[in-house]
């Protein structure tokens, strides 16, 4: 009886006292269509740092890599064994979408915490990393499942479909679920954690305004790291599963 | 109502705790009526509404109409989807190809090159390996050739110097042998001529022995 006004009032003085806005947009008018602004704005600000440091390092690769070509050449490297320990052999066509897919995700979310995007004054809602909206993580989680389909279709054919069937036809409504399951828990596992993340940050920044907060805002760079890993390595197994055969 | 926590920093109430004295379940709607704006209008845009928790709450409370809200903060639309999906999809597709034109085709061709030029070059390195082998081998070749060359000459000396032993030996025997023959034969002469002495010394001694034996005769 008591859950009402002990929740209200909780959730009350959360939003008072940290002043976040969940769930606060800037609009911006399209047509008869809404656009959240600022994830698009902070999504071209993402876009620009990894266009602009892949232009700056890779322009001109030298023989023997040094500074940013050296970091770039790393990061291939290790999107590359990703896709091959969970695609196998035939990797290569999908080193581009794992790779953005990682990179992409990997600096929205560490925009997040490490961009001040909290200096730049909206007139309503706030800049923060683009993947604590949710329309982003599904952006992300849709064409995961579109490629898994497409790499299915494409390597098997028709007899893609049989996976359904498989190791027996009782399980078809499971393994149909799943389909509907895989870009779900995707999207909704980054946007969880990334939008919990900025939320204990700047709850408790406004609790206790000096040191307490630092350790969580490692945390946070962690658990950022660790999500764009995860969200990478699953599309990559997603597509190996649909690739592989069965027998 | 009830007892708040103050942060220090700010005087908003931080968390607050209910009253252990509740008001009976009747006086809800008023109750309700109290929740302030805000915090329903977050508590719908978290698609809970008030209702449902009361629900989910204590049966009681279900049929408590809650009043309409006054837009004191604009709804909080967390799961609001809109053009910003297709959008950001849109966006994250060109950025794959923008990036698989400048970053992942070319650096990954550039380092499969370099790759290759390392593996060929260390492929060179393993190939002069096999040319000092290859001349390894003919000098082994040569020391057998050398090796089986002297081994016969030695063989080819060895027979001709037994050969000339031999023949100087059977030389050597024939002579002794002739020698020996020739000595044997003197040997033999001289003891017929020895037996011959003796047959005309024993002639003689036998008639003086008979001379002495019949002085009368």
């Amino acid at each position: 009886m008591n859950v009402i006004p002990c929740s209200i009032k909780t959730l009350k003085g959360l939003y008072d006292i940290s002043g976040v806005e969940v769930g606060q947009h800037l609009y911006w008018q399209i047509g008869a269509l809404q656009i959240h602004a600022q994830v698009l704005i902070t999504s071209w600000v993402v876009i620009a740092i990894l266009l602009g440091s892949v232009i700056i390092a890779v322009r001109n690769p030298q023989t023997i890599p040094t500074g940013g070509q050296n970091f770039f050449e790393y990061v291939l490297e290790f999107i590359r064994d990703l896709s091959k320990a969970q695609i196998g052999e035939e990797y290569g066509p999908w080193v581009p979408f794992i790779g953005t897919m990682f990179l992409f995700i990997f600096v929205s979310n560490w925009s997040g915490a490490l961009l001040p995007w909290k200096i730049v004054q909206l007139p309503h809602g706030e800049l923060a990393a683009p993947t604590n909206d949710i329309n982003t993580t599904v952006a992300l989680a849709l064409p995961t499942s579109v490629a898994y389909f497409y790499a299915g279709l494409t390597k098997k054919g028709l007899g893609y479909f049989r996976k359904y069937i498989q190791p027996t036809p009782i399980l078809l409504p499971i393994n149909i679920l799943e389909d509907f399951t895989k870009p779900l828990s995707l999207s909704f596992r980054l946007f969880g954690n990334i939008l919990a993340d900025e939320l204990v940050v700047v709850v408790l920044v406004s609790l206790v305004p000096s040191l307490v907060p630092i350790p969580v805002m490692f945390l946070g760079l962690f658990t950022s790291g660790i999500q764009a890993l995860i969200f990478a390595t699953l599309a990559a197994a997603y597509i190996g599963e649909s690739m592989e055969g069965h027998h | 109502m009830a007892p708040t926590l103050m942060a220090s920093s700010t005087s908003k109430p931080l968390l607050s705790t209910p009253t252990p004295n509740l008001p009976p379940p009747r006086s809800i709607p008023i109750m309700a009526k109290a929740i302030p704006s805000p915090a329903r209008s977050l508590l719908k845009s978290l698609s809970i509404s008030p209702r449902t928790i009361a629900l989910g709450a204590a049966a009681s409370l279900a049929a408590a109409p809650l009043p309409a809200l006054a837009a004191e903060i604009e709804k909080a639309a967390l799961f609001d989807f809109n053009l910003t999906l297709p959008a950001i999809a849109l966006e994250f597709l060109l950025l794959m190809v923008a990036l698989d034109k400048i970053y992942f085709t070319p650096l990954g061709k550039f380092m499969d090159e370099r790759d290759a030029a390392i593996r060929a070059q260390l492929g060179d390195v393993k190939d002069t390996s096999e040319e000092v082998k290859q001349l390894e081998e003919q000098a082994a070749a040569i020391m057998k050739a050398a090796r089986a060359e002297i081994s016969a000459a030695l063989n080819k000396m060895k027979k001709e110097t037994t050969a000339e032993l031999e023949l100087k030996l059977a030389e050597g025997r024939k002579k002794v042998e002739q020698e020996l023959a020739e000595a044997l034969e003197l040997l033999e002469k001289q003891r017929e001529e020895t037996i011959k002495a003796l047959d005309s010394q024993i002639a003689a001694l036998s008639d003086e022995i008979v001379k002495k034996v019949l002085p009368t005769v």
